[in-house]
């Protein structure tokens, strides 16, 4: 059951990563417009 | 007979060569070659619309410029039709001189910019845009996304969700042994994670309770609040001494509140971005005679006695009186009247009206904000700084506080005196956890939400969650008719189809406003358009060619008639109106089936109103209204207790609207006249607004029957606290069984506004009783 004592670290780091890149993605404006970026590839340039 | 069709927007052409329908397709054209973006013509699936040209006001835009010298603003851009109508609009303005960023989006229409106001003005972009065909228009308001509240979101889901893990394994060690070093562990790390929970994403909740605190209201994040509060102190004691905490109920308590902020948040926004046109705002230039010249001065620098010259098409920059010339005035904005007003020698004009035809020197009585234009806006901000109404849950909020806090301290007291202190202060915190009104604080923005987007679907936008609730208070409905019922623009309402031909081929490549309502018909019709010569416009008097091989002369023939005169001698005319909207009937039919009582409201004669009101099936038809007596009669009704929804859409009908319960705007109104509504109908119809307020009704059910449950289920939870019957696992549960009933309960609210729509519309299938084509309302 020591085992725990590491998995949980990890597992909460793991998380922390995810929950990291989440608010990176919002700072970066990537959930402003959900509508228009879909759409947008369908058009090449 | 050989026809072709304009390359730009594919109106009809007499001849076998394509040939541009007129002036403005031919430079649309020309400004999409220039800039290379021919791929347009290919790839389009939707032909372009006929460009019109600017509306005038676009220079009195106050712009900020940026600390990189550069403006930014927002634009909705009506009347892109296709993926390729919003490429060809991004590319040309990408490829404008002194557009430094254009980002046009597919889904909305919006379009935002960023330039250099030096080099280029907003009303030269803009003028960009409508030589495509597109109509521009500035952004009411630029719904800014939340982030902050995303952000917050993500943080409390992480944390809830991983405190619930622990907490989970700790309700597992209440059956099966857990060693206490793991429990230790556990009770920290759930903490850890609850701490920037409590401090920082309940930040809202708390700012929300300490204004209300302060303004002396205990609204809904007062509770809230308190029990977050509660909840993390009793956490942070717990996990020092080792016992139970309620860790897992505060982060999945915050987590849910904020979902029910974000899903509010997103659709306000929404609704907020409903587009704003400057119609009747004040020209920026005049013309203004010094002598015997003519120089163009800021309308704002006209001062009473200055005499300015106006022409065909312009609007009249101040209210003056006509000195000299004569012609025809489009009062609608201003009056709601629908015919032209002509205007001679000695008689009035007003700011905001145009001249349709005719040349006008005017001296001006009135300038600036002394106009009737601008009194009336003022009315208008007036009547809109009326009070926010409290909302039910903010009047029951107050007693779930008190009940909450008095159940409470007589929890704490009995059970002290009964047991002693340390049995009695868990059982006083149970109590406060299960009363948390987390379920009677999210039905309420997930249900209105819901019903908004229902709304905005339907093409009704709604600017918040009360005024869309309040839609279903609604009992009365007082519809403008110009530009409501009616389309409210200039119509060719008779003329036959050879007269009409030869009209637009004369027309074809004028700026006239007569020239548009022309070539509109004649493209309704599907005429095509025949090749005229020698064509001569003469300003104020008509237009003169050849078409045939006859010499053609069109003239206005007095208000709402223009005559063609032919080589021969012979004339027939063609008569000018405003026509009923195809679908307002419908709409009218709507309204009355979920039980409300239709009123046309006119500023037109009697007759006009009743014949109106006849073709589109409502019964109560007033003329001859005033602005003020438009307000009157909705406060009147209100004042019996009855509840108005006024539609309108000008300037005149902004007083009304503001003084209505509900104020619907059409949208491409007038921009004061969004302004005080409290929804835009974004199709310029009135059909979708009885679907609107079956989505409030229903809305406002699910809220009811939400917030009766989870009363209940406060109630049943308080006692069973009080008892001592409640554990941190039975409150987690008991919070996640509530909020999961709310949740649902929005997401049954579309479904039921469907079923109801498609009971209301099989209750009155005989269908089209009334006549829906354009009608002449005036002569």
């Amino acid at each position: 059951m020591n085992a725990i004592v590491f998995l949980v670290p990890v597992a909460l780091g793991l998380a922390g990563i995810f929950l990291y890149l989440f608010l990176r993605a919002v700072k970066d404006g990537q959930f402003d417009d959900l509508d228009d970026p879909p759409r947008r590839i369908l058009q090449d340039d | 007979m050989n026809t072709s069709s304009c390359p730009h927007c594919g109106a009809l052409v007499e001849g076998s060569e394509p040939s541009f329908c007129c002036a403005g397709c031919e430079a649309a054209d020309a400004i999409i070659r220039g800039a290379g973006l021919e791929r347009y013509y290919t790839e389009r699936t939707e032909p372009a619309p006929r460009p019109s040209g600017l509306d005038g006001g676009w220079d009195a835009i106050p712009v900020e410029t940026g600390t990189d010298g550069l403006c930014r603003m927002g634009l909705t851009i009506d009347g892109m039709r296709c993926a390729s109508c919003v490429w060809v609009t991004e590319h040309v303005l990408q490829g404008t001189e002194g557009v430094r960023e254009a980002h046009v989006s597919y889904g909305s229409g919006r379009a935002t910019i960023a330039w250099d106001p030096s080099v280029v003005s907003l009303s030269d972009v803009a003028g960009r845009v409508a030589t495509l065909g597109y109509t521009p228009r500035v952004l009411g308001q630029e719904g800014r996304p939340d982030r902050d509240l995303l952000m917050r979101l993500g943080v409390a889901a992480f944390a809830a969700a991983n405190v619930m893990m622990f907490a989970a394994a700790r309700y597992a060690g209440w059956l099966g042994g857990m060693a206490p070093r793991f429990e230790a562990l556990f009770g920290w790390l759930s903490l850890a994670l609850a701490t920037p929970v409590a401090l920082w994403c309940a930040a809202p909740f708390f700012a929300g309770a300490l204004a209300g605190l302060r303004a002396r209201v205990l609204h809904m994040d007062v509770p809230i609040a308190l029990a977050v509060t509660v909840l993390y102190v009793h956490g942070v004691l717990g996990t020092i001494r080792g016992s139970d905490t309620y860790l897992d109920s505060m982060t999945m308590l915050v987590a849910l509140l904020l979902t029910g902020r974000v899903v509010e948040g997103r659709e306000r926004r929404r609704a907020a971005e409903a587009a704003v046109t400057l119609a009747a705002s004040l020209p920026a230039t005049a013309r203004r005679v010094r002598g015997s010249r003519i120089e163009v001065v800021a309308a704002d620098a006209l001062r009473p006695g200055d005499q300015v010259v106006v022409g065909p098409g312009d609007e009249i920059p101040a209210d003056g009186t006509v000195e000299s010339g004569d012609g025809l005035v489009r009062m609608a904005h201003l009056t709601g009247e629908s015919a032209p007003l002509a205007v001679d020698q000695g008689d009035p004009v007003w700011a905001g009206t145009v001249l349709i035809d005719g040349g006008l020197g005017v001296r001006v009585t009135e300038p600036g904000d002394q106009t009737m234009v601008h009194r009336m806006a003022d009315q208008v901000r007036a009547a809109a700084d009326r009070e926010a109404r409290p909302t039910s849950l903010d009047r029951l909020a107050p007693w779930v506080t008190a009940t909450t806090l008095a159940v409470a301290a007589a929890a704490l007291v009995v059970w002290w005196l009964a047991v002693g202190l340390s049995s009695a202060l868990p059982v006083m915190v149970s109590v406060l956890v299960v009363a948390c009104p987390c379920a009677l604080a999210l039905s309420r923005p997930l249900c209105a939400a819901a019903g908004l987007g229902a709304a905005a679907r339907r093409g009704v936008l709604v600017r918040s969650a009360d005024a869309f609730l309040d839609l279903a208070t609604v009992d009365q409905v007082g519809l403008d008719k110009t530009g409501t019922v009616t389309v409210g623009d200039l119509d060719i309402v008779s003329a036959d189809d050879a007269t009409l031909r030869v009209a637009a081929g004369l027309e074809r490549f004028s700026p006239h406003p007569v020239a548009g309502a022309v070539l509109r018909e004649a493209a309704a019709r599907n005429i095509p358009l025949p090749v005229a010569r020698g064509i001569v416009e003469e300003a104020g008097v008509g237009v003169s060619g050849v078409v045939d091989g006859r010499q053609w002369r069109l003239a206005s023939a007095g208000a709402g008639r223009i005559a063609l005169h032919d080589d021969r001698g012979g004339t027939s005319f063609l008569n000018l109106g405003d026509s009923v909207r195809s679908d307002s009937a419908d709409g009218v039919r709507a309204l009355e089936a979920v039980g409300l009582e239709v009123h046309l409201l006119s500023g037109d004669d009697e007759g006009v109103a009743r014949a109106v009101a006849r073709r589109t099936g409502i019964s109560a038809a007033m003329g001859g209204m005033l602005p003020e007596a438009k307000v009157e009669w909705v406060t009147a009704r209100e004042a019996e207790g009855r509840r108005v929804l006024f539609v309108g859409d000008g300037v005149n009908d902004a007083p009304a609207l503001a003084a209505a319960s509900v104020g619907v705007a059409m949208g491409g109104g007038v921009a004061s006249t969004i302004m005080v509504s409290d929804a835009v109908l974004v199709g310029g119809s009135i059909r979708p607004l009885a679907s609107a307020v079956l989505a409030s009704r229903i809305a406002h059910r699910q809220i009811r029957i939400s917030q009766t449950a989870s009363l209940a289920y406060n109630v049943v939870a308080v006692g069973a606290a009080a008892a001592g019957w409640v554990n941190p696992l039975v409150a987690a549960v008991l919070m996640s069984v509530s909020s999961f009933l709310v949740l649902w309960g929005a997401s049954r609210v579309e479904p039921r506004v469907r079923a109801a729509e498609k009971r209301v519309r099989g209750a009155h299938r005989p269908g089209r009783v009334h006549d829906s084509a354009p009608v002449a309302v005036a002569a």
